[in-house]
């Protein structure tokens, strides 16, 4: 499915299920979203953390519920399962898609002007270098004596002064490959919607539209 | 044919009386490999910026004067045909890709142009032909050494195929088998392919065979000249000096103390070995001198021994796995001074960063006063609330030099501690490297290419190459 639908079917389904209450049309959604992954064979270490580190919000969530709520269990177990509905119904798009890919469908068939499109895939493609970054920043720090955790302020100081630095250079980098704002460019990989595209949307989105009509529970 | 000719070009920060280029007039020649050489910090980047086209855009800051290609102005070129016309190779090899893999950043190049997605394949394929590199053609540009990054960056321009490319110290950070191929590739671009090469470079090994002309921006004057013959021949024949020193130093005996034990040892960060040491030590109280090529894995040596980087092996302190000590007791015992100053400081005024190792110090070696006193040697006093970013590159090396003295760790790495200092200065800094040694014990390990003027400091010589570190007694 194209990664600009998928991603709108995504976020239009994981609003709806935050204003409307059904466990059972939860459930579904996970065990679609967990088959449809599945498919496509992802590591057991990435599905293993999607199932672990949920669980410390979702388990916050039905205990205060349970124990301090008005609504009772049922809506408690709501609590639990949507968190993990939201996680692997997003799992469902960033376990499975190329950002390239949303970054070329946003470009050619949202219309998003290309500087935003190419601009957050080259910001997404400096990650492991941020990481480095933060752990130089840690490591320098201590050398002077300070211990810097995430509330730091300085630790955000030097990370936004490196990544000014960065932005700058990424500009003139892409301005020196050639890239022009607002300009016409070619491509390569034409990415297009299709019919079925367009078709799947829909008929999932109705889908969980009539699940939710009738389930009620 | 296009000349590149730059004509009463001048530029200055404003609130500053210094210009960084004072009416510079000269001509690059049509389908010439020139060389522009001068000290880091001297504005040759600045230059090539502007020839570039990127300048004033990026830097917000115009310069008089003009630069010409041909008969056209750059400024009258419009944007969407610079690229047509000069391409840059940066010298930082990780900041000039947008995209993950090396085959999309070649088609994000080539879309850019408007080339024909028909023919797009052939020309890639031909590009990295050229660089050597069809192996890499499906590679996540991270995942590259510096090395192969470049090689990606000029297949890039290859791609673009503009009549004048322009490099700002590309060589940098790369080993020397790929600084000479990609040279050799440049005088093949040069010669067989009618390209204009302008590249500034202050590391003038290799060159001599390779260049028509050879400019020189004089930091004093902030001028450039084209050097004749002889007094290009005294450029190379003083940089071949200033490469080696002669001094013998002994080879480490039995009985002295290691302080740094490295045993079973690899390091592959890209999936090639940079080191492998079944047994190393660095030895305690002395100061080690490592030399070997650029980017062959010195600066990510002292990434492991400062816990920045996972490798395989022991790294012992003190008899101790240092995978086994706390970071911050072990940041305060093996401590680095980073190549680039700025990774060392945390504040914003250089009272404020002196202020903070006065008072995070680890033993209370140094006083206020001997401060002050280091200060005035190095030319840095009256500097107390000025911000440390907007020092020049010699003032934020000291000032960096200072506060780690100060802190005054049992073991100091230091990484290009003298890169970008003038003479005076740095024969300062060996005394006071000198005292810590001799007075407090410090041990240092310094990576180093600069030689002459260190001689009274160096105890030990160890030589990066093959893969391997050795003891050597002959500096060179």
């Amino acid at each position: 499915m194209n990664p600009g639908l998928k991603l709108l079917l995504v976020m239009l389904i994981a609003l709806e299920i935050s204003f409307t209450q059904s466990l059972i049309v939860n459930v579904i959604l996970i065990a679609v979203s967990l088959i449809y992954i599945l498919l496509h064979r992802i590591s057991f270490k990435a599905l293993f953390a999607l199932v672990f580190w949920p669980l410390f919000p979702a388990l916050g969530l039905f205990v205060s519920q349970w124990l301090y709520g008005d609504a009772g269990i049922h809506f408690a177990w709501i609590l639990f399962t949507r968190i993990y509905a939201y996680v692997f119904l997003g799992a469902t798009f960033t376990l499975t898609s190329s950002i390239t890919d949303l970054a070329l469908t946003l470009e050619q068939d949202f219309r998003l002007p290309s500087k935003f499109a190419y601009g957050v895939l080259a910001a997404f493609n400096l990650m492991p270098k941020i990481t480095e970054e933060i752990k130089i920043i840690k490591t320098s720090a201590l050398m002077r004596g300070e211990a810097l955790h995430f509330w730091s302020p300085e630790l955000y100081f030097k990370a936004i002064l490196s990544s000014i630095q960065w932005s700058q250079n990424l500009a003139e980098a892409m301005t020196s490959h050639g890239f022009v704002e607002d300009q016409d460019r070619t491509h390569y990989k034409i990415i297009k919607i299709t019919t079925l595209d367009w078709a799947l949307l829909i008929v999932l989105f109705a889908a969980v539209q009539a699940m939710l009509y009738f389930i009620r529970y | 044919m296009t000349d590149v000719s730059i004509t009463h070009f001048t530029f200055h920060y404003p609130k500053s009386d210094v210009k960084v280029l004072n009416d510079i007039n000269l001509t690059f020649h049509s389908n010439h490999f020139s060389l522009l050489s001068g000290p880091s910090g001297s504005g040759k980047s600045t230059l090539l910026y502007f020839i570039a086209g990127l300048y004033p855009r990026f830097i917000g800051l115009d310069a008089t004067g003009t630069i010409k290609f041909g008969d056209t102005d750059i400024k009258q070129v419009p944007r969407d045909q610079v690229s047509k016309t000069v391409a840059m190779m940066f010298q930082n090899p990780n900041q000039q890709f947008a995209m993950d893999t090396v085959i999309h950043e070649m088609t994000f190049v080539l879309e850019n142009l408007r080339i024909e997605p028909a023919k797009m394949d052939n020309i890639i394929t031909h590009a990295l032909t050229f660089c050597g590199i069809g192996n890499l053609r499906s590679r996540v540009i991270n995942t590259l050494s510096g090395g192969e990054k470049q090689r990606v960056a000029l297949a890039c321009i290859v791609a673009m195929d503009p009549p004048v490319i322009v490099l700002d110290e590309p060589f940098a950070s790369i080993d020397p088998d790929s600084r000479l191929d990609l040279l050799h590739k440049l005088k093949v671009l040069q010669t067989e392919h009618g390209k204009t090469i302008i590249i500034a470079d202050h590391d003038l090994a290799d060159y001599q065979s390779l260049i028509d002309e050879f400019y020189y921006l004089d930091p004093k004057s902030h001028q450039i000249s084209l050097l004749d013959a002889p007094s290009a021949q005294k450029f190379f024949e003083h940089f071949k000096s200033t490469q080696t020193i002669n001094k013998r130093v002994p080879l480490p005996s039995t009985s002295d103390p290691a302080i740094l034990n490295i045993r079973d040892f690899k390091l592959n960060p890209h999936h090639s070995i940079l080191l492998k040491l079944d047994n190393f030590n660095f030895y305690k109280g002395k100061m080690t001198l490592i030399t070997g090529a650029n980017g062959i894995g010195k600066s990510t040596l002292f990434n492991a021994l400062t816990k920045l980087l996972a490798y395989q092996g022991t790294i012992s302190y003190d008899g101790k796995n240092i995978q086994k000590i706390r970071p911050l007791n072990y940041a305060k015992n093996v401590t680095l001074l980073f190549q680039d100053a700025e990774n060392q400081f945390l504040n914003i005024t250089v009272k404020e960063e002196l202020d903070l190792s006065l008072a995070n110090k680890f033993t209370e070696a140094y006083s206020a006063e001997d401060v002050q006193g280091m200060l005035q040697a190095l030319d840095l006093t009256g500097r107390d609330n000025q911000v440390v970013y907007s020092l020049s590159e010699g003032q934020k090396k000291k000032l960096q030099i200072v506060e780690m003295l100060i802190m005054n760790p049992p073991v100091l790495l230091l990484d290009e501690p003298f890169k970008g200092l003038d003479y005076q200065s740095l024969q300062v800094i060996v005394g006071f490297l000198n005292d810590a040694k001799n007075k407090f014990g410090q041990t240092q390990i310094a990576i180093s290419h600069q030689l002459s003027g260190l001689e009274a400091l160096i105890d030990y010589h160890a030589n990066f190459k093959n893969q391997n570190l050795t003891y050597q007694e002959v500096v060179k």
